[in-house]
């Protein structure tokens, strides 16, 4: 028998798993799990999170009367609102709904590209915010447990030491854990896609 | 453009996706989550169907672009000689020939991409529509094909 007769064989041989999910009843009710729909998800909580956390941020401000808490506060605050910002714009642009007009290899690159993309955003974002909150919080703890002035407590050079040793270890230590994060969720996934377009830009 | 005539136009091309999916599954679970994504992508775009076109070629491009940018499971790397226990993904179906199992084994051990190149061809589109629908060139299309079917027959006589 011919691979093509054997071919056409396949094609109308039935699967009973797939046949009972072809009805009306369930088609509205699929939700994707595209991994560009699963980013977009993740975008909106992030959003939401983030408006939350903005106004934890503006209640610190009014409730910590310590100037230098404010200031680190205010700094983290700004950088949210732009975090906010540049995830509703990516929220916007990504478009998880599969083409039907696009080649296999511009689909591939679409979402080899939006992925990276997300995934670079964050972790610039991170890198912002890891220091200036590591800062606030220290100055934060501090100031509670010691019950001093912001000025008293940074007055020691021991605490400075303490301060920049904790940034040099939580800043790289939260930096490298964020990659990892996104290589264990999205690694594996993206060198697929990426041995994909390869196999199909090369010929052999 | 309904529903119900959305769904009649896949239930006269099912074999495409029950075909495709079950050279990219791994497992039934697999099997059904791709089938799902498949129907959901089509029915999103079914309203940019140009009727020019003929479905069966627009729901292959959508079963494509959807297998390959869908995160899936790492393919099983043991290969089983008991026909059946080839794979789950064979189970619940009417029983294949020695022949047709054959050729899906050997088609499953293909790159992912070849295995979308000779799925095509066996099933009858010129090169130039493949090149058209991978988004590559017709020389291109060529080599490979060249290449994959001498793979395909040293596994199919291995």
């Amino acid at each position: 028998m011919s691979i093509k007769n054997t071919w056409d064989e396949i094609n109308e041989s039935q699967d009973d798993d797939l046949t009972s999910l072809l009805n009306t009843s369930r088609l509205s009710g699929i939700s994707s799990r595209n991994p560009l729909e699963k980013i977009r998800k993740n975008l909106l909580l992030n959003m939401i999170l983030g408006v939350l956390i903005c106004l934890v941020y503006v209640v610190v401000i009014f409730y910590f009367q310590i100037w230098q808490v404010q200031l680190c506060t205010v700094l983290v605050l700004l950088f949210s609102v732009w975090a906010l910002y540049t995830a509703w714009l990516q929220y916007k642009n990504i478009n998880s709904t599969v083409s039907a007009n696009s080649p296999v290899l511009d689909e591939l690159k679409r979402h080899y590209r939006s992925i990276n993309n997300w995934m670079n955003t964050q972790q610039r974002v991170a890198l912002f915010f890891y220091p200036v909150s590591a800062m606030g919080g220290f100055m934060l703890g501090g100031v509670s447990e010691s019950g001093k002035s912001v000025a008293d407590f940074m007055s020691k050079p021991m605490v400075w030491v303490a301060l920049i040793v904790a940034l040099a270890i939580l800043v790289p230590a939260c930096w490298y854990l964020t990659r990892w994060m996104f290589k264990y969720s999205f690694g594996k996934h993206l060198r697929s896609l990426k041995e994909n377009i390869d196999a199909l830009e090369t010929a052999f | 453009m309904s529903e119900t005539e959305f769904l009649e136009q896949v239930r006269l091309n099912q074999g495409i996706i029950y075909k495709l999916v079950g050279l990219y599954a791994n497992d039934t679970e697999e099997k059904k989550d791709l089938y799902q994504e498949i129907m959901l992508q089509a029915w999103k775009g079914w309203p940019s169907f140009r009727r020019e076109a003929k479905f069966s070629t627009w729901l292959y491009r959508i079963c494509l672009n959807t297998i390959l940018t869908q995160k899936r499971k790492p393919q099983p790397v043991t290969y089983k000689d008991s026909l059946e226990n080839i794979s789950p993904i064979v189970q619940n179906r009417v029983v294949e020939n020695e022949d047709a199992v054959r050729l899906r084994r050997a088609i499953r051990q293909l790159p992912e991409t070849d295995r979308a190149i000779i799925s095509m061809n066996i099933d009858g589109y010129e090169n130039s529509e493949i090149a058209a629908m991978l988004g590559i060139s017709n020389n291109h299309v060529a080599v490979k094909l060249h290449r994959i079917k001498q793979h395909l027959g040293n596994l199919l006589t291995a």
